[in-house]
Formats: structure tokens, sequence, C-alpha cells
């Protein structure tokens, strides 16, 4: 009889032996002693830190003008569409009263990116040594010098050298002016009644997130922002007029003061009347 | 081969394919990493971020505390060794400059009166 069980307790404390070293083994490795990460990448980061960083890509665009630079950057974190992730992360960062100042950045940024989207630029493979790409960079005088731009090494997502920008991207600064380039007034029923729509645009005719509106009125004041409706452009805003009341709108950047703008009479096909709107367009000389 | 030498064998294979796995295979993966894990070439390229930043606006209160994002080193330490990085690693001399000026300035700031003592 223990004849015929010799075999089968034989295989048992094979079994049992293997699983238990298995179990050490995988207790050392994921518990005692893991693997050490000390040299992560941008793209492991949390993604509160993920979105610091990206801001700070932004607002380090926005001095220099580098776009290839910035791209580059931003592949570091891995984001699937770069674009959506800076235009989110700036609709948030206004939506939260733009506390760090980084919504205009991030908008720069994203509007930049939409000029010149990453996947129209070739991509190059990981550099493994350290690499000098060449770029343009604005120089201080406004005109554009060949620099050379060091990349971060060993990198886990492609770079992409863009063609670079030859100059910088226009940024409105405080006391530019814009200028009032439209007025219209607007009968359309399928508009809120009264609805103030403005429209920023910078010299090149591309829109400005992030700009503040100053509207007001005999015994109020609002401040809107351009970009919180994204799906009606990035640099539209809107407010609704009440009846019988005068507005005055300039922008907080500097323009001109835009005053006695109420909403106007309007009639539908049958004959009612409504409150119409009033469409407005500021751009940069 | 006694039956304890073949159970402490198996053990033993257990272990190294154990680690193997956890080590190899699939290994912890670290997905909310802090900006202080960060590589060195990575936090240089940041803390040049900052210095480009900061060669625009001289902010260098806002410098300081960007850099705290890479850990709680005194930001001149931070910037002094992406400095040091940077030149052993031959960044352009444009982007060195811009390193030495962020360098100097947090040397010389008293984070506790938030100015620049002479």
């Amino acid at each position: 009889m223990s004849a015929e069980h010799e075999p089968r307790r034989g295989s048992w404390y094979l079994l049992t032996g293997l699983l238990i070293g298995l179990a050490l083994g995988l207790l050392m490795a994921w518990v005692v002693a893991p693997v050490e990460y000390v040299d992560t990448a941008p793209a492991s980061l949390r993604p509160d830190f993920k979105d610091q960083y990206r801001s700070m890509i932004a607002s380090a665009y926005l001095v220099t003008g580098d776009l290839g630079r910035a791209q580059s950057r931003l592949s570091l974190l891995g984001d699937v569409d770069p674009l959506q992730v800076l235009t989110l992360q700036a609709q948030s960062a206004l939506a939260a009263g733009d506390p760090d100042g980084s919504a205009y950045a991030l908008s720069r940024l994203a509007d930049a990116l939409k000029q010149f989207p990453v996947g129209t630029q070739s991509p190059t493979s990981l550099p493994q040594t350290p690499e000098l790409v060449a770029s343009l960079t604005p120089s201080p005088a406004g005109s554009a010098t060949l620099t050379s731009t060091r990349r971060p090494t060993s990198l886990l997502t492609p770079i992409y050298t863009p063609t670079p920008r030859p100059t910088r991207t226009p940024t409105p600064t405080v006391g530019a002016a814009f200028v009032l380039v439209s007025q219209e007034n607007v009968c359309d029923v399928n508009l809120s009644e009264g609805l103030l729509q403005v429209e920023i645009q910078d010299a090149a005719g591309q829109p400005i997130p992030g700009a503040e509106i100053i509207i007001s009125w005999e015994d109020g004041e609002e401040h809107v922002f351009t970009g919180l409706k994204p799906e009606l452009g990035n640099g539209y805003a809107d407010f609704v007029m009440e009846l019988n009341v005068g507005y005055s709108i300039q922008l907080a950047s500097g323009s001109q003061l835009v005053t006695n703008l109420s909403a106007p009479p309007c009639q539908t096909d049958g004959g009612d009347s409504y409150r119409g709107g009033i469409r407005l367009l500021f751009q940069q000389p | 081969m006694s039956r304890w030498i073949k159970f402490f064998i198996v053990i033993a294979l257990g272990l190294a394919a154990g680690l193997i796995y956890g080590w190899v295979i699939s290994p912890v993966e670290y997905t909310n990493t802090t900006p202080d894990t960060l590589r060195a070439d990575y936090r240089s390229d940041y803390v040049l971020m900052v210095a480009e930043v900061f060669h625009a606006d001289q902010n260098v209160e806002q410098a300081a505390r960007r850099l705290g994002m890479l850990g709680s080193e005194p930001p001149a330490r931070i910037a002094s060794q992406a400095l040091d990085y940077a030149r052993q690693a031959n960044f352009p001399a444009s982007d060195l400059a811009l390193l030495q000026s962020l360098t100097a300035a947090l040397q010389t700031w008293q984070p506790a009166s938030g100015g620049v003592s002479p």
C-alpha cells in the first residue's frame, strides 16, 4: 500500500516546493525589493504633475516661440492627443479662474499646434546619445537665428523634428489696442434673446482664447472670457443683454471702448417681437 | 538524491522563476511618479524651461516656486545641478547662459524676505 503512494507523494512535494519558491520570489520582487524607478520619464508622472509640466512647456513656448522644442517636450508626456489635452487643460484652468495664469499660454500653444500639427511632420528615431537638433529660435530683436537645441536622450516616445517657425507667434501684450472690426445686429430666432456675441482675433486672424472682456452697464459690470465654448471657437464669448439696458464693452488687455450697445428689436416671420443680438469682432491691427 | 534536497532545489527554481517574472517580465509599474524621480536630462530640460521663462519675466520668486516641483532641495541647488548636467552634456551656449543666469539669480535670492540680496 505504501509503495502505491510513493509516486504521488513525490510529485506533490516537488510541486509544493516550486510554488513556495515562486511565492517567495514574487514576494521579494514585488514587495521586499521591487524594481526602483529613480530615472523616470515625464510620461510616468502623476496627472497633476503632468499638468504642471505641460503648463511649463506652454509658458516656455510663449516666451521663446520655439514650437519645435515645445512639440518635443510635449511628446515626452506621452499624451495620445496633445492638442486635445492642451485645450482641455486650458479650459479647466479658465473655469477654475486661472489661478496660475497658465490658460493663455496653454491656449496659444494649442493654437500653434493646430496650425502645425505634429502628424504633418516626419518623426525621427529615438536618439540614444545626446544629440544636437537644429532649430530656429527668435532672437530678442525678433529676427530668427539658427541655434542648436539639446534634446533629452533615450526618450520613451518618438521625437518629432518639425519645420521650425521662422518668427515668433504674435501675442497680445497689455495695452495693445484691439480694434472693433465689425459690429452687426443679429435677428435669429435660433439664438438666445439679447445675445451679445464677441469674437477676438489676433493680427493673423487667429482666435485668441482666454481673453478677458469687460462688459459694463449703468449699475453693474461683468467679466467674461473667450474660449469657454470651444465648439463655437476659441476666440468666442457671449453675454445675454437685458431689455432696455445700454452696455459698454472693452477688452481687459486694451481696446477701444464700444458704448451704447443694446438688444435690437426684431420680429419673427409671424410678426412677434423679440430681442435680437449683436455680434462684435475685435482684432489686433 | 533525498527528497529534501529535491524539495529545496525546486524551491530555488521557483524562487528564481518568481524573481525573473517580478523583476524582468512583469516588474512593478510606476505610473504616478513624482517629478523628483525624473532622470537627470529631463530634470535639466525642465529647469531650462524655467530658465527660459525667467529670462523673459525676471521673476525669481516664480522661478523658485516652479523649481519646487522637482523636490524639496533648495531651488539654487536644483538649478546648479541642472547647469552641471548641461555642461557635461554639451548643451548649446545659449541654453547654458540661460541656466547660468537662473542659477546666479537663485543663489542670491532670499526666500524669507522674498527679495534679492546684494
